[in-house]
């Protein structure tokens, strides 16, 4: 009888309460920076691991437009791959006949294209050049010239944000 | 009385917020956003290289202020810096002709260049261009770092628009 009335006054277990309030703090405050952080950027997302950008001071944002990539191993054009690089040198780009290479005559038909659908906006177009930091002008030369050639001049070098050193 | 006793012992008693679904929806949103979130922010230089055009010559001549296009040729010891001006005479341009060795310290470089650049903008703020005109080897780095310093000191601009030139030979 003692013992039946022992185990009827046992306190009833009660699960314990997870406290959230603090995790649900740390959680807001993770949210909120990762929100501002977010970008829509669709380059910023897609930087590729052989390709070193340099970093600069520059403020200005970059436009969508013809991309062109030259990354330590190969050189893209609008996200398809032209050509390799072999020690600083374009596979299949001759500097002497620029105009024989896969990157002009993809470079024109593209400035073909432009050119036949939009006749008024022909001073605006230009060409993104995102370029591994560790090449040598000669390299850079040979694209530019390329695509000078084909009809674009003006360029948007894509950098790092960031002061540099 | 007792009775009042109870019924404010019930509406007085704490009610806890369900942040179950509320965490859920949290851990869903963080790796979404950790994926997609840039650290690294890409920004644009805007240049261009030379072409071949007479209307802008004829453009120039109009222009009552000054303006001088400034060479800067960058070398792999040095930077030769020279200016070119149509409507001034060779002998006003000799002057702005400098070589700025390059040391160890950039920052040392970087200042000699700046007070060389300042000087011709001093002369003729009217100008906006510069003509960099790197050496084969020069690497992509360097030209950028050069470009960030011909086109800003401190807040002033200085030579904005950079044309990007290969040299002869």
């Amino acid at each position: 009888m003692a013992l039946g009335e022992r185990k009827r006054k046992k306190a009833k277990f009660t699960p314990p309460k997870l406290m959230l309030t603090s995790m649900m703090d740390m959680f807001t405050i993770i949210l909120i920076f990762l929100l501002f952080s977010f970008s829509s950027d669709p380059e910023s997302m897609k930087t590729m691991k052989d390709l070193e950008l340099p970093v600069s001071s520059t403020q200005v944002d970059y436009a969508d437009s013809i991309k062109i990539v030259l990354s330590s191993e190969d050189l893209k054009l609008n996200g398809d791959t032209l050509a390799s690089l072999e020690k600083e040198k374009i596979i299949g780009v001759d500097p002497e006949n620029l105009k024989d290479s896969s990157l002009f005559r993809k470079l024109k038909k593209l400035y073909d294209e432009q050119a036949a659908s939009e006749e008024s906006d022909k001073k605006e177009r230009h060409v993104l050049f995102m370029c591994d930091k560790h090449h040598s002008f000669k390299t850079i030369n040979t694209v530019i010239k390329t695509a000078g050639l084909a009809g674009f001049p003006n360029f948007q070098f894509a950098v790092l944000e960031g002061r540099s050193e | 009385m007792a009775r009042i006793g109870r019924l404010r012992r019930i509406s007085e008693e704490d009610t806890d917020l369900n942040m179950v679904p509320i965490m859920n929806l949290f851990m869903v949103l963080i790796p979404f956003l950790l994926m997609s979130a840039s650290f690294m922010h890409i920004k644009a230089i805007n240049t261009s290289i030379p072409v071949h055009s007479a209307s802008a010559l004829n453009e120039e001549e109009t222009v009552p202020e000054a303006k001088v296009t400034v060479i800067l040729s960058l070398y792999d010891n040095r930077i030769e810096l020279s200016t070119l001006c149509e409507t001034l005479p060779p002998e006003a341009l000799t002057r702005f002709k400098t070589t700025v060795k390059k040391t160890q310290e950039a920052k040392a470089t970087e200042k000699a260049l700046m007070a060389a650049l300042r000087k011709i903008k001093m002369e003729y703020p009217a100008s906006d261009t510069m003509l960099l005109v790197p050496d084969a080897p020069i690497l992509y780095d360097e030209i950028i770092q050069t470009m960030d310093v011909a086109r800003n000191m401190e807040e002033e601009a200085l030579f904005p628009n950079v044309v990007l030139a290969g040299s002869l030979g």
